[in-house]
């Protein structure tokens, strides 16, 4: 639905997004992370036909996001911005009249109170913007951005600053959005967030540094483990495991720390040969390490531009 | 339209719950108001010395009695049907003055306010927005004229010689502030306009916008020192060229825009 293809774009010869490429598809939502600086926003900018790659394309369905196209296809497009941006004078209901009518809806208003009634605020539609919390701010963005019911939803830091409640209804609407149909592209330094929400993640640090499902990026980088605490010392049963194939093997106190190539496959044969060697085995789990450990070994392992 | 009808309504109701930012405008327009009349009416009454007996006057006395419409006063009411006239094109300088705040503010403000982005991220082109920003600043600056002029009117009729106010409701005065006023209005507005689209800070904006006020205070100057006469066609004229001069800033108002620049490099 969405690609950028080969992006680059330059602020007075620095290079802010180097030769990015990457599909959104229907019904998807990928995650882009990346350090400060690395360039989410300007790719966001970028996809949502705010300012021009200087090389490069944006495609909508094939369409390319030239200067053009962008105002018609920036309706295809909802965006919600790093700071909700509402008009603080008015109200609720006028700021979202407003972009339903900026949005070209043949009954704004309608339009504005079904996106009131999505997200639960018909008891504040008469509030002035300025009066609203931060949660609630961040929450008539949201709506804002999805009144016009755009294919393509552009959320720079949907929950940042927001209470744990606030945020994990915003994650509620995000995979709502992925039910819809429609393609998500989530911009975020929470990393439990992606974990939670986020089908695939794309790092960037001004270039893409990879793109792909967690458990695929965990397995390219660790490989599949199965972590197993035993109530005895685990180097105990460290030969009889070498015996029966294992080959790399980590025992840290209680623990055993087993590469394998599936562990679903693998697990059964390895808790047999533990448990003929007299183990009492409390736990075995798939070994997952956390987002956070793959992210930052992703950026460890690409050079800086 | 639709989308310039939308924004132009939104800053409308903006300005409607933030009616501070008029107490400029309306201090002009009522300080152009009561300017002619302390010149007029109070000064000659604490003086005791008629305006026709003046010596400073009897140009002007000439000039106006020349006129056919002002045949009909006597000496007193003509001196001061010219005051009155002269002092009209103050009327036109007092909404652009006040008005210069709101244009200047317009882009800037809404990129202070961090609005700016989200607008933009809709399919409202930069025509579209620019047009919304200059009416909604011109649409309060037109009604303060309107309202200014009225009660500039109703003054002269209560407080001037009979027949003065009259005066004002003839084709010349009507034109230039109904026609002359808003589109140097316009053409000050869009300039500000123009700048608040392309400087950092609204201040910036509102000094260099109200150069477009130096004109204008030329042609009151010309006018009151008698190197100018101010008739109707040449009111027209003015008005034909300073329809041009806004065609001409609404064009360069929509290449200066630069949507990049606004949300890349501002902060």
């Amino acid at each position: 639905m969405l690609s950028a293809s080969q992006l680059t774009r330059t602020f007075d010869g620095r290079l802010a997004v180097e030769n990015l490429s990457f599909a959104l598809a229907r019904g998807e939502i990928l995650a882009l992370l990346g350090p400060n600086g690395a360039g989410k926003t300007t790719t966001l900018r970028m996809l949502a036909g705010l300012i021009q790659p200087s090389a490069g394309t944006v495609r909508i369905d094939g369409e390319e996001m030239s200067r053009g196209a962008a105002s018609r296809l920036r309706g295809r497009i909802g965006f919600l911005t790093e700071t909700p941006g509402l008009w603080d004078r008015l109200t609720v209901l006028q700021n979202l009249t407003v972009y339903a009518r900026l949005h070209g809806l043949e009954a704004p208003r309608r339009a504005a109170d079904a996106a009131l009634d999505l997200f639960g605020m018909r008891d504040r539609a008469r509030d002035v913007a300025a009066q609203l919390s931060k949660g609630l701010k961040q929450r008539v963005a949201l709506a804002r951005a999805l009144l016009h019911e755009p294919d393509i939803v552009l959320l720079d830091e949907p929950t940042a600053g927001l209470d744990p409640e606030s945020a994990r209804d915003v994650r509620g609407l995000v995979r709502r959005l992925r039910e819809q149909g429609r393609a998500v592209l989530l911009s975020t330094h929470n990393l439990d967030e992606v974990e939670r929400v986020a089908d695939r993640v794309a790092v960037i640090r001004t270039r893409l540094v990879a793109v792909d499902t967690p458990a695929a990026l965990r397995a390219r980088l660790f490989g599949a483990r199965l972590r197993i605490v035993v109530a005895q010392p685990a180097a105990t049963f460290g030969a009889s495991l070498e015996a029966s194939g294992v080959r790399d093997l980590v025992a840290d106190g209680s623990t055993l720390s087993i590469a394998v190539e599936d562990p679903a496959a693998a697990a059964p044969a390895i808790v047999r040969t533990l448990v003929a060697s007299g183990a009492d085995i409390q736990s075995v789990v798939h070994d997952r390490p956390p987002l956070e450990d793959v992210y930052v070994r992703l950026l460890e392992e690409e050079p800086q531009s | 339209m639709t989308r310039t009808l939308a924004l132009l309504e939104k800053d409308l109701a903006d300005l409607r719950r933030n009616p501070s930012v008029f107490v400029p405008a309306v201090l002009t327009g009522f300080f152009t108001i009561v300017l002619p009349f302390f010149v007029a009416i109070v000064v000659p009454y604490f003086t005791g010395e008629r305006l026709s007996e003046s010596s400073d006057f009897q140009v002007a006395l000439e000039m106006y009695r020349a006129q056919p419409g002002a045949r009909a006063l006597d000496p007193e009411g003509a001196v001061q049907a010219w005051i009155f006239q002269q002092f009209l094109i103050l009327l036109v300088l007092a909404p652009i003055a006040g008005s210069m705040s709101v244009a200047a503010y317009s882009v800037i403000g809404e990129k202070q306010a961090r609005t700016l982005e989200p607008l933009l991220a809709t399919p409202i082109t930069t025509f579209e927005l620019l047009t919304a920003k200059v009416l909604a600043s011109l649409a309060p600056a037109v009604v303060l004229t309107a309202v200014c002029f009225g009660v500039y009117v109703v003054g002269a009729a209560l407080a001037a010689r009979p027949g003065v106010y009259a005066v004002l409701l003839t084709a010349r005065p009507l034109t230039v502030v109904f026609l002359l006023g808003p589109l140097a209005a316009l053409a000050a507005l869009q300039l500000a306009v123009c700048v608040s689209s392309r400087v950092n800070d609204p201040r910036s904006a509102q000094q260099l916008g109200v150069l477009v006020i130096l004109p204008v205070a030329g042609l009151l100057v010309a006018q009151i020192v008698g190197s100018l006469v101010l008739t109707l066609p040449l009111v027209v004229c003015i008005a034909l060229l300073l329809l041009g001069v806004n065609a001409g800033l609404m064009l360069i108002a929509i290449r200066l825009f630069d949507r990049e620049s606004i949300l890349t490099r501002w902060k």
